[in-house]
């Protein structure tokens, strides 16, 4: 039970990242969302701000600053876009909050782990992201499974490379 | 972690309420163009803080970064396009010369154009004036088609601009920032333009689906709509002008939640996936510049070159006309006398068929004008001779044409028509 038997000691213990990192990161995970796409042929097949909610709310154990990261960055994404502003805002925030819940009972350093969490949480996201505008908002949204899908595994790929090369940036005692 | 949150809790929770105001402050408050703030939800004409905010913050880097490329690349392709660039110019002057005749002529018709839409008050709008834009970003989501230009408000975009390319309609602008401006692209599900298919003549709204393809909604099953065929605006949405390539038909599907109605999937023109440059419409009012007005001048000039050509022309076949032999008049003056033997004398401009039996009542029948004569005598003395003592009583018989006679014409030795009546010469 590496995953979930590791030392509550180590798993409680919050990672620590230079400050300009907490401002820089975000800021260009938003600003790459919004240029990449030009050069796929619209093919947004990831979703960056998410990761970086994702990377920091694990790494974090506050669940509080797991959701305000996810909601800036959600709500900077839906100014970004044309649709109505929080919807990713929500989502992003649920992201934050449940990666940091989910940090308490499993072994963060675990890359796998950190990835698999990535593909769900990604499709978590979706899923909630055309709730809120079919059900709750009442807008007639088509949507792809297939995308969806597609960003899901697009992310899990992205934070398979990312994850590690931001743990570099870590605080070490 | 713990001992921070606890020791600046209220200091967080006054941070968090803090923001959580600044954004719905945000969200609901609407900045004109003028600087002018407004609550109103539904005044169209301004932009959320937050998002004008978000493209403050977002747009210096990607215009950093599409620079920076533009420049690195730029160096490169710099030194390779230097080695044929005498040759391209020269070709290139050739081909402005030639575009330049061409266009003096397309905003001639332009012009005229204008003028018989005038006329008939018609309602449709002409391009006239675009500003070219650069994308240089996205919205990054799949669920929102928009992309940014690098132009903004201080370049004199507005609203519900069109865009467009040289291949076909893009999108239109939805919301103006100092300097860049939000494009919603015609294959976003929120999106709407009005178009008309080409052959069919059938009318519909473009919009996009969830696939990122343009399609057109709302149309009855038709059997004629087949793919490959080309749509076109339709001009009623008054933002895009009518006429402008759209794109064409790929392939007709149900619509699986009504029955008799159809999506039309439609392959845009311009290729929406890779966006560079486009054209923004930023007026349809006719505008011409320095230099399209120069050339139009050129243009009428030598057009009127042309027309003062044409009537010397008809001045000269005119004087042509005069002096080619034609009908005589009988009202004209009497021509001077013409020596015997002379070419005019020869060929009389006389061109009647001589009367068969000439009475008194024929003109030039019972009495022959001195001039006449005199024109008619070689050719009289040529084939018969004429009778000088008839001379005198012709005359007398010929002084009130309307009276009835006195007295039976006298004999001739000359065969009637003869003599006395003009006669054509052989």
């Amino acid at each position: 039970m590496a995953v979930l038997g590791a030392s509550m000691h180590r798993d409680i213990e919050a990672q620590r990242y230079p400050l300009l990192m907490y401002a820089l990161v975000p800021l260009v995970a938003l600003v790459l969302q919004a240029w990449l796409p030009r050069l796929l042929r619209g093919h947004v097949w990831f979703d960056l701000p998410l990761l970086v909610t994702i990377y920091f709310a694990l790494g974090r154990r506050s669940p509080i600053q797991g959701m305000m990261t996810g909601a800036v960055l959600g709500l900077f994404e839906d100014a970004l876009g044309h649709h109505a502003i929080g919807i990713n805002g929500i989502t992003k925030t649920v992201a934050g909050f449940l990666a940091a819940s989910l940090r308490i009972y499993i072994e963060v350093d675990n890359l796998p782990i950190r990835v698999i969490l990535s593909f769900l949480l990604s499709l978590l996201t979706s899923v909630m992201f055309i709730f809120i505008n079919r059900v709750l908002l009442g807008f007639d949204l088509e949507w792809n499974l297939l995308s969806e899908f597609l960003k899901a595994v697009g992310n899990t790929a992205i934070a398979f490379m990312l994850f590690p090369l931001l743990d570099r940036a870590r605080v070490r005692d | 972690m713990e001992p921070f949150l606890v020791r600046y809790r209220n200091l967080l929770v006054l941070l968090a309420m803090l923001v959580a105001q600044l954004v719905g402050l945000a969200v609901q408050v609407r900045r004109t163009d003028g600087g002018r703030s407004s609550l109103d939800a539904r005044d169209p004409s301004g932009v959320r803080l937050i998002r004008m905010w978000a493209n403050a913050i977002v747009t210096p880097p990607e215009l950093l970064i599409h620079s920076s490329k533009t420049g690195s690349l730029g160096l490169w392709q710099s030194y390779l396009d230097l080695r044929h660039v005498h040759e391209e110019n020269q070709e290139l002057e050739k081909t402005i010369g030639r575009l330049r005749l061409e266009q003096a002529s397309l905003l001639e018709d332009a012009r005229q154009g204008q003028r018989l839409q005038a006329l008939l008050d018609f309602q449709q709008k002409y391009i006239y004036t675009t500003k070219a834009a650069q994308a240089i970003g996205s919205s990054g989501s799949e669920q929102s088609r928009v992309f940014y230009l690098d132009k903004g408000s201080a370049d004199g975009l507005e609203r519900d601009m069109a865009v467009i390319t040289a291949d076909g309609i893009v999108g239109k602008v939805r919301e103006v920032f100092r300097n860049s401006a939000q494009v919603l692209a015609i294959n976003d599900q929120t999106s709407g333009a009005g178009v008309i298919l080409e052959t069919t003549r059938i009318r519909g709204v473009l919009r996009g689906n969830a696939a990122g393809q343009p399609q057109i909604v709302g149309l009855l099953a038709d059997q004629r709509i087949k793919p490959g065929e080309k749509v076109l605006t339709a001009g009623g949405d008054q933002i895009f002008p009518r006429g402008l390539p759209v794109g064409v038909v790929d392939k007709v599907v149900r619509d699986p939640d009504r029955d008799s109605f159809i999506f039309v999937i439609v392959t845009p023109a311009a290729h929406m996936a890779q966006l560079d440059e486009v054209l923004v419409i930023t007026s349809t009012q006719p505008r011409f510049s320095p230099k399209q007005q120069q050339d139009l001048a050129t243009s009428e000039a030598l057009m009127g070159a042309e027309a003062a050509a044409i009537k010397e022309q008809k001045k000269a076949s005119e004087i042509m006309g005069e002096r080619l032999p034609g009908l005589t008049d009988p009202n004209a003056p009497p021509a001077p006398p013409v020596a015997p033997g002379s070419p005019a004398a020869v060929s009389p401009p006389v061109k009647t068929a001589p009367p068969l039996h000439p009475d008194r009542y024929t003109p030039g029948g019972a009495a022959v004008p001195e001039d006449t004569k005199q024109a008619a005598a070689p050719s009289a003395n040529a084939s018969a001779k004429p009778d000088v003592k008839a001379k005198p009583k012709t005359d007398k018989t010929t002084a009130r044409p309307g009276s009835s006679p006195a007295k039976p014409a006298p004999k001739t030795d000359s065969k009637p028509g003869q003599g006395t009546a003009p006669r054509r010469n052989p």
